[in-house]
């Protein structure tokens, strides 16, 4: 059976639960979100990432009320939300820190939104048996926060945002603290809790992977702004600018400009090179400066001179080895480095290339990517 | 090995300065007032060997403890100094704790200077400051004559020579001792759980209370211990701002050790007062132990 | 180098012996003219290390506890007979007084009271304990005719009812007030009955609420101040809240009055504790006191009234002249005296007073 696509961004008819249209923010002199909008769809899992500094926090904050948009708006679920504090706005957070209350045990933290709603008791009990069974938490009801482990304690904090049955949760670096084996569980985990309990999640993280992993869409920040806002494989496979091409996945950049357009271009690259060829909608004029990406795993690796368009020679300078692939990085005969990845599919403990080895490698021309500067 | 000298400092000085006049005191406490120099018997002749020590032993009694239980002054005594004690403390709590939020919610570049300004009055001698307030508080005082001079009240009030003065004493004096510990746990309280709670449906009233004071606790118990244990054994205060009516230990031991010239009661009542203390500060030793096994 | 060295020993040798001999004398503060210690050292070439204190009880518990480095010290008559008792005391070399003769014989012979044969101590100052008024604000509230003369002023209820407002001070000091109040109902204020004593509970219990505070040092400024209308307390003391508020100019006027009843009479004495560590140094400085002019200088500054009989011609007139420094030979025969209680009475009558402050 076929799952339909979840893409409600692509659909028209769709009305965002958040819009952010127009919101600047500053602090004093500084500019911390500079006129942006952006629409976030109900059971999205949404992606802010970015360097630290780039504005994915403030977004966040503003969402949850602790801060205020110096300009534009806020909607979410089409109310605006200017003047709304935090306790009275359909969201709840998941902090960085994850801000257990020290003095209250496990179950208490949990049942804390709950009782400021005022429910009764059984069926406080019953929601807070609820969360503690989805985060598999329920032996450890009476502990108090300092008495349980790391990975425990992140599981207390999305229980505890999740008791309120929130339309919209913001988790903060959720997997931050997390060592790398109980993070990449946790994803899936997270993945599995939003699926289950039909909330839309808005994830703030400056870990590409986990942002590819996790998210529906991902927004790429920078300095304030959004660079691009797209699913994680056109995040991946067409970047819009050098700057998501090069935050996202390990990437080789090369500068040229344009020798003929079309829908394939050739880009000169090199003195005494031929121009390399790159498929792309772009409509970019002879002579103009653009940027050519290349995923390492796309470049293929010879021993002699393929038929690919764009083949160059070069010195295999590096390798890495890591198990299921290997990297290299060549050096090409103009000095500048590529880098290249091969699946290590046969089970051999030579390797077919290695040190110091005199190579060709090659790329088709839908595999590069064009970028205007 | 090497560690022992260093274990035996603490103990040294704990024996030399607490333990030793301590033993002395309740020496004294079960000996007799007398007419000479020093003002009890008996005291104890090494020279006389064995026999003098025994003889010594044997002159001591409890004497002085039954009369403290006969006279109902000291019970009485003891319990106002609880209870102005309590008050104090109380009142204490109720001007010290936002002072201390205040503070701790400033931007970090004027906390020095906060703590600063709470801590400079130690910088004059109590009996200067106390004096000070005598001047504030008195009928012709610098109060009085702000408040006739503004219009609020026609003639003078009585403050000073009034439990009310002792009381305005007492926290002004140990305001400090209640600020600084409750500043110290607000200043580590992290910002996010007021955050949190607020998140999680709390106002921000709301989330002072069911956070920001459950999480003070520690400071508040310590402030309150540090104001309430030496405000119980206080005399300088209840006896230059106090009027006749107050009635504090502290004064009562005065009385028996300068105008009574009894040395052996005098004793007896400051050993019963170091015994009322000692389940304060156990109650706060308690404390502290279960703050250090939480903070690991 | 090492000749610099000893001669600097030496050096420092020599005047420590030069500065060997010295006294040291314990005081009331502001209770001698400056100017006669520097007289003193330059007289006898005796180091003076002067030292004061303000309450009897501190200098007892110094002089109790032993070892006290005093060579001279200044404790009121009945704590003096209490210290003689407790042995606290050397007898005077007389010999070594050669201005023995200067006593006045008529304090003499009211000091050996608690000084039998004047063989302990020599009289320094003496008083009286009596009322200061605030004269405008008690005529005011008790009329043109209000006994400021009388310890009805005070111990009548009637009268301190009037007055709480204005505010009534009283010396925390059972062994002056106790007296007083034998005085005023009637019974003999030297008496040392447990069953007397007792009767004055009910007399001061009466007035008790409208006594503001029992404190012995406060009322001089509290008088000065005019934050108060009457304190029962010392001579000295109301006299120096007299100058204060003239001084002051704070049109306050305060007078001193001994009550016509008869008054207390007290005496700050000179002796010398029996661990002197210098008996000789410390009979010259009472010798020196007792220098007629020495003894005039320090009444002229202190004001109050000295037992040296000799002294008198160099009294200024405004401390011979004043009848509440001197009194008249008819007054002098209206002051009585008190003999220290005894142990026993001694805590029955602090019990009485602790009674009578906490009002319960």
């Amino acid at each position: 059976m076929a799952v339909p696509l979840f893409a409600p961004w692509n659909d028209p008819a769709q009305k965002p639960l958040i819009q952010f249209k127009n919101v600047t923010k500053r602090f004093g002199d500084f500019v911390a979100i500079d006129n942006q909008s952006l629409d976030i769809y109900t059971r999205e899992f949404f992606a802010l990432l970015g360097p630290s500094g780039c504005g994915k926090t403030t977004m966040m904050r503003m969402l949850a009320g602790f801060e205020q948009p110096s300009e534009g708006q806020i909607l979410i679920g089409g109310q605006d939300m200017k003047g709304v504090p935090p306790n009275e706005r359909p969201v709840n957070m998941m902090f960085q820190s994850y801000a257990l209350f020290p003095h209250l045990s496990v179950y208490e933290n949990i049942a804390f939104g709950l009782r400021r709603m005022g429910q009764p008791k059984d069926q406080i009990d019953a929601r807070v048996e609820e969360m503690l069974r989805l985060t598999r938490l329920s032996k450890f009801a009476r502990r108090k926060p300092h008495q349980i482990s790391g990975g425990q304690r992140q599981r207390v904090a999305l229980a505890r945002s999740l008791a309120r049955a929130p339309k919209l949760l913001l988790l903060d670096e959720p997997l931050g603290a997390l060592d790398k084996k109980l993070r990449e569980e946790t994803q899936f985990e997270l993945m599995d809790i939003q699926e289950k309990t039909g909330t839309t999640f808005v994830i703030v993280t400056h870990d590409q992977e986990e942002a590819m992993t996790v998210s529906s869409r991902i927004a790429v920040m920078d300095e304030g702004r959004i660079i691009q806002v797209a699913t994680p494989s056109v995040i991946y496979e067409a970047p819009n600018s050098v700057y998501v091409a090069d935050f996202i996945g390990d990437v080789t950049i090369i500068e040229g400009s344009v020798r003929s357009v079309g829908p394939v271009y050739d880009i000169d690259w090199a003195e005494g090179q031929p121009p390399l060829r790159a498929a792309s909608p772009l409509a970019l004029s002879v002579g103009q400066k653009c940027h050519i990406a290349i995923r390492p795993e796309k470049v293929e690796v010879h021993h002699s001179r393929p038929e690919d368009d764009n083949a160059l020679q070069g010195r295999i300078i590096d390798v890495g080895y890591g198990g299921n692939l290997s990297t290299f990085n060549i050096r090409l005969a103009n000095g500048k480095f590529l880098r290249a990845q091969s699946f290590n599919t046969e089970r051999k403990t030579k390797q077919e290339f290695t040190w110091e080895d005199d190579v060709w490698v090659s790329w088709t021309d839908h595999c590069a990517v064009l970028l205007a500067e | 090995m090497r560690k022992w000298p260093l274990i035996a400092v603490p103990y040294l000085w704990l024996l030399l300065l607490f333990l030793v006049p301590f033993l002395i005191v309740i020496k004294i406490s079960l000996s007799d007032a007398a007419l000479s120099i020093p003002p009890y018997t008996p005291t104890l002749d090494l020279a006389a060997g064995w026999a003098g020590l025994r003889q010594f032993l044997s002159e001591l009694d409890f004497e002085n403890y039954a009369f403290l239980a006969s006279d109902d002054l000291y019970w009485r005594a003891y319990l106002s100094s609880l209870q102005i004690a309590t008050v104090s403390t109380v009142l204490t709590l109720m001007l010290g704790f936002p002072i201390a939020y205040g503070m701790a919610c400033a931007p970090e570049e004027w906390r020095p200077t906060l703590m600063m300004l709470v801590i400079l009055p130690f910088w004059t001698s109590l009996l200067i400051r106390v004096y000070a307030w005598m001047g504030i508080l008195s009928t012709e005082g610098f109060l009085n004559n702000f408040l006739q001079w503004l219009g609020v009240i026609d003639a003078p009030l009585m403050i000073l020579n009034t439990q009310n003065a002792v009381y305005i004493g007492i926290v002004y004096t140990y305001l400090p001792f209640m600020i600084l510990p409750i500043y110290s746990a607000l200043e580590k309280l992290d910002g996010s759980l007021i955050e949190a709670a607020e998140d999680l449906g709390c106002t921000r009233t709301k989330a002072f209370w069911l956070i920001t004071v459950p999480l003070s606790r520690p400071g508040i118990i310590a402030g309150c211990f540090l104001v309430f244990i030496p405000a119980l054994g206080e005399f300088v205060i209840p006896s230059l701002l106090g009027g006749s009516e107050t009635l504090m230990i502290g004064k009562v031991l005065w009385e028996e050790f300068f105008n009574n010239r009894d040395w052996p009661v005098a004793s007896a009542v400051a050993v019963v007062l170091l015994l009322i203390l000692i389940i304060p500060i156990v109650l706060f030793q308690r404390n502290e132990q279960k703050q250090r096994e939480a903070g690991k | 180098m090492t000749k610099t060295l000893m001669t600097t020993v030496a050096a420092l040798a020599l005047a420590t012996a030069a500065m060997a001999e010295e006294v040291r004398v314990y005081n009331w503060s502001d209770y001698i003219d400056e100017a006669l210690l520097a007289k003193f050292e330059t007289e006898t070439g005796i180091k003076l290390i002067y030292d004061v204190f303000d309450s009897n009880e501190v200098l007892e518990t110094k002089l109790l506890a032993g070892g006290s480095g005093y060579d001279v010290v200044v404790p009121t008559g009945t704590f003096l007979q209490r210290q003689i008792a407790a042995g606290a005391f050397q007898k005077l070399d007389k010999s070594k007084l050669s201005n023995y003769g200067n006593v006045w014989d008529v304090i003499a012979t009211r000091a050996a009271k608690y000084d039998a044969g004047n063989e302990y101590a020599i009289n320094y100052m003496w008083g009286t304990t009596g009322l200061g008024v605030n004269v405008a604000k008690v005529k005011e509230i008790l009329g043109p005719d209000a006994p400021i003369d009388s310890l009805s002023l005070v111990f009548d209820p009637k009268n301190a009812e009037k007055l709480a407002a204005c505010g009534i001070h009283m010396l925390d000091a059972p062994d002056e007030v106790l007296p007083a109040a034998l005085k005023y109902i009637g019974e003999d204020p030297d008496s040392a009955d447990e069953a007397v004593i007792a009767k004055t509970e009910a007399a001061l219990m009466a007035i008790r609420p409208h006594i503001q505070k029992f404190n012995s040092s406060e009322y001089i400024n509290a008088l000065a101040n005019g934050d108060i209308c009457v304190a029962f307390g010392w001579s000295g003391d109301i006299l120096q809240a007299r100058d204060r508020a003239a001084e002051a100019a704070n049109g306050v006027e305060i007078a001193y009055n001994a009550p016509k009843e008869g008054a207390l009479m007290w005496f700050d004495m000179m002796a010398i504790p029996v661990d002197a560590p210098n008996a000789d140094a410390a009979h010259k400085f009472l010798n020196f006191i007792l220098d007629a002019q020495n003894m005039a200088a320090a009444s002229n500054y202190v004001y109050y009234a000295n037992g040296n009989k000799a002294s008198q011609e160099f009294l200024n007139e405004d401390v011979i002249g004043d009848p509440a420094i001197y009194p008249s030979e008819a007054a002098l025969q209206n002051l009585y005296t008190k003999s220290p209680y005894d142990a026993k009475v001694q805590r029955t009558v602090t019990r009485l007073w602790t009674k009578v402050k906490s009002g319960t």
